[in-house]
């Protein structure tokens, strides 16, 4: 080993002297082997020449005994580096499209990956977010969920009595209402335990978080701002703490300022948090299951062990209060999952299946770019290899060009990819932004980087080995003596191109089906009907603070009178009202009982809940399927109306007319009679299926929160200003939280399935333009082979058209084998889709059809172009080419 | 084996320092280049030796034992 090692460095430091000593060394020999020659009789030339062919070539073996020193490596490397560089200067066609498909084919990948990083592979930015479990609802027996929330009794009655926990938070979404110091505004913000900012480790950037003392119903009021509501609507005031804002119509104390960063995903955007301050009697209430809540595990404690405690401490809760508790436990999961499951975490794995597939077409068509121009260098390497390069001395040299290449194309991906991730981030709308890791925003980093470089290298290493091997492998005597064209190194070189053409054509039928497929779910959940008709309808929502608005009297006059206001605008064509909007955000449920089929002991039924003026349907454009809309009978005072969803009178009532049964509705079990059926439509997601639904008339039922709904004929932006003057014509310091076009609310909750529907039409397209280049380089190249062929065929009588003809056949067969390869993959693969589709089927047969169709127009039409060329070939031209 | 082959072996036997090398006049007076084995080389040879005659033991037994 010490004997290796100075080798190494004697070798590095004095190249010249040993190289002149190994040309001594071997002209000595030959000089010795050439005297032995003359003593046998040969004259010296003679002798001197056999010598020579004794030895095998003096150039050869003095690359064998380079190849065998020490550091040769390096120096062979740098070599081979500076050699690549010139060679791809010259040809910079080949560069410049080897490089851009790359640049293309990794950007994607990367952007899509940085996505991937901050969904799945980043840890929350909460200290030890491994410890943070969220605490719901669930019933044992039915098997539902209660989606993240659970009762104030029993979350508090844990809180005192378990073990396991460090730390257990309870806290709520909230709008609340900002005036003075500005245009009313509705925030959205939260209500919150005292522990809420300590238990996710987060500092304020000003003053402090909440204490125990905050957390008492009763005591003064405190609020907390974020960075961004202080800079904004406080104008960064730096007296901020201490200083007394109006939320509600109520004086709050602002103790802290969060910073910008802070983000709980599960709360969405929120800029303001009060305590969550609840009465004696509301921390006992064991009925209503609203609190979302979530804790922090003791350092050792495991969460099987947490699940345990959980279950029985429920167990005993079920027989304590059997009335309310029945079946119901608490499901304990990590918090972790649970945002990464709620935030498009299937959508995103698809769009990285997908992408990565097309950096597989990418690359295949820069492996056969080098493949061709190999070929075209088939002369160069029997001459290296003739002056004594080893095969693998040519090998490494084809290596690294292939390594350059792909480096320089990744180092170009960085830029594609910065441009994906910031079009993927300026397609998230405002608001859901809140509920999305970080924002949605994600940066260039380290482990970015390092995914850039890992699959460069990769792909590089793997797609450059084809054209190095294939290379490499060459007849010196045979390649020297052949005329260009038609090779043995160039017939080898073809057939792998036409392997590398056709998995690209299968990948690209992979890509494009499924793409087609999710595009299709995309248009189909988008045109199809929500129950009522969108066009044209603007909705204003708010909510009545309740400082202000306390009887019922007062939340009738508030709405009337802003009705009556709209109802006179001139482009007002229809406008009712109701307790809250579909699409809207937030909606109510309510507990009923069909009087006549009483529930057994602890099972509970409810339903989607909806208060609303009479013509709400009208104005919303609801089909009636039996009885009648509520009208002017249904007043203030008379016995309640109720109207369903038609799937609540199929469930339910099946078989029997449901118009004039009656319903038991609450906790005040107020009884009232149905009068109508409606249709059934969506409320939260354009993919949701149809529901129960409860309609009870406003005047019967008043409600604090509304949404106005205008359908108008005018511009929407002036019905905007003009609705937003009627509130606040009747009230001025009312909060309105938007007004917006009821299409606007649906796209934006829609806002994921839309961004994934356009990635897919990007990859495809860019998939397809791969593919049609890939066939039509590969194509152009053979027929450049057989260009003395055709010329013998056509000095022999073909015609144009028979060449033609013989290489679009040629083409076709290609082009068929990938299409064909691609749709028994896809049929395989498109099962993983499955549960991103709507009233689409993994194996549609309209996809599966046209698709393939498709791409066998496109490959065609690739071919086209050399077939034609083809055909003008001048026999006599072709017949002298050489 | 051709007389080119021995070359590479010889300057990877010197690199690993089995031989040693030194100029030299030839009988003719040219300058040719004189190989020799070092001790550490012929620890080396040895061990070599051993080895293969061990494994012409070993093949000489399955020849005999068939």
């Amino acid at each position: 080993m010490p004997g290796r090692i100075a080798s190494f460095f004697r070798n590095l430091l004095r190249k010249r002297a040993i190289e002149q000593a190994l040309d001594d060394e071997l002209k000595s020999a030959v000089e010795l082997l050439a005297q032995e020659k003359m003593k046998q009789g040969l004259s010296h030339p003679e002798a001197r020449r056999q010598a020579v062919i004794e030895l095998g070539g003096v150039e050869q073996v003095k690359e064998e005994v380079r190849a065998i020193r020490s550091g040769m490596f390096l120096e062979t490397f740098a070599q081979d580096l500076r050699y690549t560089l010139r060679i791809l200067r010259k040809s910079p066609g080949f560069t410049t499209v080897a490089v851009l498909t790359l640049a293309l084919g990794i950007g994607a990948n990367a952007a899509i990956f940085s996505y991937i990083d901050a969904w799945f592979i980043k840890p929350l930015p909460y200290p030890q977010p491994d410890r943070l479990v969220i605490f719901e609802t669930q019933d044992k027996k039915h098997g539902w969920t209660s989606g993240g929330v659970t009762s104030a009794g029993d979350f508090f009655d844990f809180q005192k009595q378990n073990t396991l926990f460090e730390q257990t938070v309870a806290w709520g979404g909230a709008s609340l209402n900002l005036t003075g110091d500005g245009l009313p505004e509705l925030v959205d913000g939260g209500r919150v335990s005292w522990n809420f900012f300590d238990t996710l480790g987060a500092k304020p950037i000003l003053g402090r978080t909440f204490t125990a003392e905050d957390d008492r119903s009763g005591a003064p009021h405190v609020a907390i701002l974020s960075q961004g509501l202080w800079q904004g609507r406080y104008a960064g005031d730096p007296k901020i703490i201490g200083r007394n804002i109006a939320i509600g119509g109520e004086a709050y104390t602002v103790v802290g300022v969060m910073p910008g960063t802070f983000q709980l995903p599960l709360m969405g955007i929120a800029n303001l948090w009060t305590p969550l301050a609840l009465t004696d009697m509301q921390r006992a209430d064991r009925g209503n299951v609203w609190l979302p809540a979530f804790g922090r595990l003791k350092p050792v404690v495991t969460l099987e062990q947490a699940r345990a405690e959980t279950a029985t401490f429920f167990a005993h809760l079920e027989k304590e209060f059997p009335k309310t508790n029945t079946n119901l436990t608490w499901l304990v999961s990590s918090m972790t999952d649970r945002i990464r499951k709620e935030e498009g975490g299937p959508e995103v794995m698809i769009c990285f299946i997908v992408v990565g597939l097309v950096l597989l077409i990418a690359c295949a068509n820069v492996a056969n770019l080098m493949l061709a121009r190999a070929t075209s260098r088939t002369r160069e390497f029997a001459v290296r290899g003739a002056l004594g390069a080893t095969r693998r001395r040519l090998a490494g040299q084809l290596l690294t060009e292939s390594l350059l290449l792909f480096l320089v194309g990744g180092v170009a991906s960085l830029l594609f990819a910065s441009w994906g991730m910031r079009w993927i981030e300026s397609q998230i709308p405002g608001h859901i932004r809140g509920y999305i890791v970080n924002y949605g925003h994600v940066e260039l980093d380290f482990s970015m980087l390092m995914f850039t470089l890992g699959i460069t290298l990769l792909c590089g290493l793997v797609f450059g080995f084809a054209p190095a091997f294939e290379n490499s492998r060459l007849d010196v005597n045979h390649t020297l003596k052949e005329t260009s064209g038609q090779t043995s190194g160039s017939k080898r070189g073809a057939r792998l191109r036409r392997i590398f053409v056709a998995a690209e054509i299968a990948l690209a039928v992979v890509v494009l089906i499924s793409a087609t497929l999710l595009v299709k779910s995309f248009i189909i959940s988008v045109r199809s009907s929500p129950g009522y008709n969108p066009a044209n309808v603007l909705v204003a929502q708010l909510a009545l603070p309740k400082t202000k608005y306390t009887e019922d009297s007062q939340f009738r006059n508030f709405s009337d009178e802003v009705l009556s206001r709209i109802r006179a605008l001139p482009g007002a064509a229809s406008t009712s009202v109701a307790s809250h909007v579909p699409f809207g955000g937030f909606g109510q449920g309510i507990e009923f009982q069909v009087v006549g089929k009483p529930l057994q002991p602890g099972e509970r039924q409810g339903a989607p809940f909806t208060a609303v003026s009479a013509d709400y349907f009208s104005t919303m454009q609801i089909g009636l399927v039996k009885g009648r809309f509520f009208d002017s009978s249904d007043a203030y005072g008379t016995s309640p109306s109720i109207i369903i969803s038609q799937t609540m009178a199929r469930q339910l009532l099946s078989g029997e007319d449901p118009i004039g049964k009656k319903l038991r509705l609450g906790e005040q079990h107020s009884v009232g009679t149905i009068v109508g059926i409606v249709n059934d439509i969506k409320i939260y997601y354009l993919r949701e299926r149809p529901g129960r639904h409860i309609y009870v008339p406003l005047a019967q039922c008043p409600s604090r929160t509304f949404g106005f709904v205008v359908r108008s004929s005018g511009d929407p932006t002036i019905m905007a200003t003009a609705i937003r003057d009627a509130i606040w014509a009747v009230d001025r310091d009312q909060p309105i939280s938007s007004v917006e076009p009821l299409k606007n609310l649906i796209a934006v909750v829609n806002t994921g399935d839309r961004v994934v529907a356009d990635l897919m039409v990007f990859f495809s397209v860019l998939a397809m333009f791969l593919g049609a280049i890939g066939i039509y380089g590969v194509m152009a190249h053979l027929v450049s082979q057989r260009i003395h062929e055709i010329g013998i065929r056509m000095a022999l009588g073909a015609s144009p058209v028979h060449v033609m003809r013989m290489v679009l056949s040629q083409g076709l067969k290609l082009a068929l084998g990938g299409v064909g390869a691609g749709v028994l993959a896809a049929l395989g693969a498109t099962r993983l889709l499955a549960t991103q589709l709507y009233q689409v089927t993994p194996t549609d047969p309209l996809t599966f059809i046209g698709v393939p169709l498709l791409l066998a127009i496109v490959a065609l039409a690739a071919c086209y172009v050399p077939a034609w060329r083809g055909m003008r070939v001048d026999p006599l031209v072709a017949l002298r080419y050489e | 084996m051709s007389f080119g082959s021995l070359f590479p072996a010889l300057h990877r036997m010197e690199e690993k320092g089995w031989v040693e090398a030194e100029w030299r006049a030839s009988e003719n007076n040219r300058r040719a280049k004189y190989y020799r084995l070092t001790s550490s080389g012929r620890a080396q040879l040895r061990a070599e030796e051993r080895d293969w005659s061990q494994v012409v033991k070993i093949m000489t037994a399955a020849v005999e034992s068939t």
